[in-house]
């Protein structure tokens, strides 16, 4: 409902990012261009990492039909430039010298070795602030490792926490220590942008994907430091009697009967069951159902299964939800992207935005995470394909640079 | 060396897991972030398990103290007049007021956004509900496990044939939302330095967890594809899993991009080989038998060494790390000294994180412990609110300052 209101600010207005297409992607960049920077995806040659990496559009595999390339680069421009040349190194330089960031996720002493070290690219502008997301950080034992997002996810801890309890650990869905990595590298990094605007003087900041992962790990190492117990996974088992996931007719319900940590919802519960006129519910008035400590036993667990289970079975999710709401029980649908493709409160928000790629393909993709009152958030336009703005780019560096304007149609030609 | 936060006010109504752990972001860069807390309805994880010594109190939970690092904490009954007028005078020299509440609560309590902004003309106001200021689910309520739910986390994470996994954590409040709203944050902050322009920010938190599954949503409303569970396994690399490693519950994840790689583990875990695995579709399709040839060969090893043996070979793996291997055991989080020692007045010396960045030129590691329930009541009202001896002990009879 905010996407056609282009003549708000934005609240990023005047910031310019260098995007440096690098093999952790590019979700950090998309934050800086949907608020408003100019965000210059800068691709070697061969494009872009992310433009191969799957999904692709009708599983085809091409240059422009990423789907993970098009959603994390939205509202970008392009060009490419092939750092290893002294020409577009320097025409890289030129950049930075009007930039206020530039994002980067080599392997540490890659920019380096390229001449474009944190020293180099501050003489060239003192404000500039750099940007390493790597998976272990510039220094330390681990700092050459190599990673992935599955092992990230290991070496962070939030694996352990996931999974079955006589099943492997499982990682999450959807590379979360990559898209973790990129998130609070926006965060750093736009803390760093303000401060330089005041101070004149930027930073090299550091990011370790192992690091963010361990941002997710809840309470566990606190359960370990405080109470010397180790938190193992325990999927498709309740965590405490009433909260797990529960078998319905047409899919499951995660249901939180406790809520989180206290017993704030058990009551509220019971008197639902009971008055489903389920069998057994009653017991769940006792006062030892509002021990935590029993909750956790398995003779709990069996008996909330016993009485909760069969009634899940005979119901769909959006009837127990339905049930949930009205009584206000954190009782909620486990969604496939059918169900949150449908949801009206999604549609009621214009959440899912579409736009047009270049090849004619309507694309439709999350849009805001946030509704920003007065410098709302804003899909500029659809992921650049490869090169696109590399005459505009250099055009308007040539404009800045001897004050006056090269003809477009010429640099195209080069 | 400086924080980069310094100077910045924050009045912070925020409770549970989302809302602190993103003003937690903000203090421990440096933002003075007041938390104002009632003795009448507790931040439930001050009561939430794990305990110091596995003793309950309001000021021994270790999962409130993490996300409360850096913060000051006020008790001030707001509902009462006399509280409500504090809370509006803290209020008027800030930048930031924040909360997670269910749409209309601040408004009742005679502290939403309309009044707000009269008081304090250019203020950024942040709403983090779960669903949103408006629209017909306006009033849900939830926790990071049902957003998990319902945004697809437990759809698309377990094993196909089980029931959905999902992180087995409230994930969404740890850094889907925390990020994002601190990013949000920092975005406004900017243009009210600029402009001296104040706005409303309304977060809900189902539509930062659906912006972390972009592409995956994205191949539903494009090619029509339902994904579901794959386990550990990738549609695009191959071996690509967790397996098991000598001694109780012990795991390595390997995840081989290239043939190369593949050619490297083979040579280091000396496997078995069959004609179609040299090339990537030929592991693709055979990855049953090609995940049991690994886990015959890693079972032998312990998890740690032979992470360390096939990373000299240049093979992405790492040892599967429960909460006391990244606390105690790993020298890269050690090097990056992530894990912060802090004397909690009532805990003691006591384990926090610090942000997962480090900046050149400022700090940004935690500076105290979670406060204690009220712990700053009395510094408050003396140097923010002026308040002497006499008026403040006045407020405490009555029952304001609870």
């Amino acid at each position: 409902m905010l996407l056609n209101n282009t003549t708000a600010p934005a609240a990023l207005e005047g910031i310019t990012v260098l995007d440096l297409a690098g093999p952790l992607g590019n979700y950090c960049g998309k934050l800086f261009a949907d608020m408003g920077a100019d965000v210059i995806l800068v691709e070697p040659r061969e494009g872009a990492p992310s433009r191969h990496a799957g999904p692709y559009i009708d599983n085809h595999k091409a240059c422009e039909s990423s789907l993970k390339y098009q959603y994390e680069n939205t509202s970008k421009r392009s060009i490419v430039l092939d750092l290893e040349r002294p020409e577009d190194r320097d025409v890289f330089l030129q950049l930075s010298k009007r930039a206020s960031l530039i994002l980067e996720s080599e392997a540490p002493g890659t920019l380096k070795h390229l001449g474009l070290c944190y020293a180099t690219l501050r003489r060239a502008n003192p404000a500039i602030v750099l940007t390493s997301i790597t998976p272990f950080g510039q220094e330390g034992p681990y700092a050459q490792w190599l990673a992935t997002d599955l092992t990230a996810m290991a070496m962070g801890g939030m694996m352990y926490l996931a999974g079955y309890p006589d099943s492997a650990p499982m990682v999450a869905c959807g590379e979360q220590a990559i898209a973790a990595a990129n998130l609070f590298a926006a965060v750093a990094s736009l803390a760093a942008v303000n401060d330089a605007e005041q101070s004149g003087s930027g930073q090299h900041v550091d990011v370790s994907m192992q690091e963010s992962v361990v941002m997710g790990l809840e309470n566990a190492v606190q359960f370990y430091d405080l109470e010397t117990t180790i938190r193992k996974r325990n999927a498709g088992t309740q965590r405490l009697a009433g909260t797990g996931a529960f078998k319905c007719s047409d899919g499951y319900v995660y249901l939180m009967a406790g809520g989180v940590g206290s017993n704030r919802f058990w009551g509220v519960t019971t008197e639902w069951l009971v008055s489903e006129g389920l069998a057994n519910a009653e017991q769940f008035r006792d006062a030892k159902w509002a021990d935590q400590a029993f909750l956790a036993t398995e003779e709990a667990k069996q008996v909330f299964h016993d009485v909760f289970a069969p009634f899940a079975l005979i119901h769909t999710k959006a009837e127990l939800h339905t049930k949930g709401r009205e009584r206000r029980i954190p009782l909620a649908p486990i969604c496939n992207a059918t169900d949150i493709a449908a949801d009206p409160q999604r549609t009621y928000r214009s959440f899912f935005v579409e736009t047009v790629d270049h090849d004619g393909n309507t694309l439709c993709m999350p849009g805001a995470p946030y509704l920003l009152e007065a410098t709302p958030w804003r899909l500029a336009g659809p992921a650049p394909t490869l090169g696109q703005h590399s005459a505009q780019v250099l055009s308007e560096l040539r404009h800045a640079s001897y004050g006056r304007t090269y003809d477009l149609q010429m640099e195209e030609g080069q | 060396m400086k924080r980069l936060l310094t100077g910045t006010r924050i009045i912070d109504f925020s409770w549970i897991g989302a809302g602190s752990y993103t003003t937690k972001i903000l203090a421990d860069l440096g933002a003075d972030v007041i938390k104002i807390e009632s003795t009448q309805r507790l931040d439930t994880l001050r009561v939430t398990k794990p305990f110091k010594d596995g003793i309950p109190g309001v000021n021994r939970s270790g999962y409130f103290a993490d996300r409360n690092s850096s913060k000051r904490s006020i008790t001030l009954n707001v509902k009462s007049e006399q509280g409500l007028a504090l809370a509006k005078q803290l209020i008027t020299d800030a930048h930031l007021v924040s909360n997670n509440f269910t749409p209309g609560v601040m408004d009742k309590l005679g502290l939403g956004y309309d009044i707000l902004q009269n008081i304090r003309p250019g203020i950024v106001f942040v709403s983090m509900s779960m669903q949103g200021a408006n629209g017909p689910a306006k009033k849900d309520l939830g926790y990071g496990l049902t957003i998990a739910a319902l945004t697809g986390f437990m759809h698309l994470t377990g094993l196909p044939e089980r029931p959905p996994a999902g992180t087995g954590t409230n994930y969404p409040d740890h850094i889907p939302n925390p990020g994002h709203a601190a990013f949000a944050i920092l975005a406004a902050l900017r243009h009210q330095r600029r402009t001296g322009e104040g706005q409303m920010i309304d977060l809900a938190q189902i539509e930062p967890t659906l912006a972390m599954l972009g592409p995956n949503l994205m191949n539903y409303f494009v090619n029509g594809t339902i994904e579901e569970r794959a386990g550990n396994t990738h549609p695009e690399q191959a071996p690509h899993g967790v397996y098991p490693c000598a001694g109780d519950d012990r795991w390595i994840a390997i995840a081989i991009c290239t043939d190369d790689q593949w050619l490297a583990l083979s040579r280091a875990l000396d496997l078995p080989q069959q004609p179609g695995w040299a090339s990537l579709a030929g592991r693709l399709a055979d990855q049953v038998a090609l995940d049991e040839a690994v886990s015959r060969a890693t079972e032998q090893f312990d998890a740690h060494t032979l992470a360390r043996t096939l990373q000299t070979q240049a093979i992405p793996c790492g040892p599967v790390q429960d909460a006391r291997d990244v606390l105690e055991r790993d020298p890269q989080l050690a090097a990056r000294k992530h894990w912060v020692t802090l004397d909690h007045p009532e805990v003691g010396p006591s384990t926090y994180n610090s942000a997962p960045y480090r900046y050149s030129d400022a700090l940004s590691q935690p500076t105290s412990p979670a406060p204690l329930l009220g712990q700053h009541t009395h510094e408050i009202c003396r140097d923010l609110l002026g308040l002497d001896e006499n008026e403040i002990n006045q407020l405490a009879k009555a029952g304001v300052l609870a």
